[in-house]
């Protein structure tokens, strides 16, 4: 067989196959279908990837049940950090609490002691009511001597504040007090014969000062 | 029904689909379709409805076409994809039984349609780097620089398949001619 006659062949074969059935073509159609495919395209990918995160869930999620067969030392090992966990939150805890209870005894202190320092002192105190019954007990004296005329009641007082309180303020003005009476006394003696009333009047004076 | 293009009215229809006209593609659909499904007709053994796979090739050429880089003519590209979809599709039906339409005993010819057939099973059973060069050889009437170009080889290796393809198929014709 030569070339020619295979290609007349293959030619006269192909005639009587007759042409292939009309195609119809169009654009609009191959749009519709470029979409399609690339839909498909697309789809494959994002559910391969739904899928895949469906099965990192669920993995998650049985990891996470306690009953999960798989993982038991996992689940241990989660299980010892948590009691690590438990531990270390509890130690803090307490060391919360005992910081706490410090402040709340420090600050009972501080309420004391503002307290205590709020109390006046005793012997300050006594101080300052022996000084006001002296000053009572003079200004008493010098009542009777100056406006009631009554110079015996007066060197009495006198003569009492000097005994009780001997180192107050208010006795050096007693012993004054009874100075100037007496010089009022020497002077009056000095006209007449006074002598014996100013003699009195130390001698009392002197028994006052050695009865204290 | 293929309108005669002008040399430079295919370079024209690419250019305009380039720039968003679609209808450029269905003047390129309209000029070629008919050349398109004939050679995949062939290629696929003359099974008479080629309908889905000239529709898969003028969707690659729909969406590739954009990307067409012109260094050759866009017959020859459209071949080359009409190549590539009949071989996938052939491999996709490789083991379905195809049937062949019966043909009208031709009374100008001393053979029959069952020697018709016998050719065309000849054909359709040779392995596809025979096969394609004999249906774009004897069939489609390329030249054989273009066939090289079509099947991506070189014209010697083309010269080489060609002779091997004709030594098979006298071998099995040979006794339509005894």
């Amino acid at each position: 067989m030569t070339e020619d006659k295979l290609e007349r062949l293959l030619q006269e074969t192909d005639r009587t196959a007759g042409p292939p059935a009309e195609v119809h073509v169009s654009v609009a159609g191959l749009r519709r279908r470029a979409r399609r495919r690339m839909f498909v395209r697309l789809a494959s990918p994002v559910a391969a990837a739904a899928v895949l995160l469906l099965a990192v869930g669920l993995w998650n999620h049985v990891i996470r049940t306690p009953d999960g067969n798989d993982g038991p030392e996992k689940i241990a090992s989660l299980e010892a950090q948590v009691k690590q966990l438990t531990a270390r939150t509890d130690a803090a805890l307490s060391l919360i609490h005992e910081v706490l209870e410090e402040e709340r005894r420090q600050q009972r202190l501080d309420e004391l002691e503002a307290q205590l320092a709020s109390i006046p002192d005793p012997l300050e105190e006594m101080q300052k009511q022996v000084d006001k019954t002296a000053f009572i007990l003079v200004y008493q004296a010098d009542r009777l001597y100056m406006e009631m005329n009554q110079t015996d009641s007066a060197i009495e007082n006198y003569n009492r504040v000097i005994k009780l309180f001997p180192e107050n303020r208010w006795a050096k003005v007693a012993r004054q007090r009874l100075e100037e009476i007496e010089d009022k006394k020497s002077d009056k003696s000095d006209s007449s014969d006074k002598s014996d009333s100013k003699g009195d009047l130390r001698w009392k004076s002197q028994n006052a000062s050695s009865s204290c | 029904m293929a309108v005669m293009a002008e040399p430079n009215d295919d370079e024209l229809l690419v250019e305009r689909f380039s720039r968003g006209d679609e209808s450029a593609f269905e003047r390129i659909v309209e000029r070629y379709s008919a050349e398109v499904a004939a050679l995949a007709n062939r290629l696929l053994g003359w099974p008479g409805d080629v309908e889905d796979v000239t529709q898969d090739i003028f969707l690659a050429a729909f969406l590739g076409l954009k990307k067409f880089r012109r260094d050759c003519k866009l017959k020859t590209w459209l071949f080359t994809i009409t190549i590539n979809k009949c071989r996938s599709f052939r491999h996709r039906r490789l083991l379905r039984l195809r049937r062949l339409p019966q043909s009208p005993r031709n009374r100008d010819s001393p053979m029959n349609a069952e020697d018709f057939d016998h050719v065309r099973r000849a054909v359709a059973a040779l392995p596809a780097k025979y096969r394609e060069p004999v249906v774009l050889m004897y069939l489609q009437e390329l030249p054989t620089e273009e066939i090289a170009r079509v099947l991506g080889v070189s014209k010697n290796a083309l010269h080489v398949r060609l002779s091997r393809a004709r030594d098979r198929l006298k071998n099995d014709l040979a006794e339509l001619w005894e």
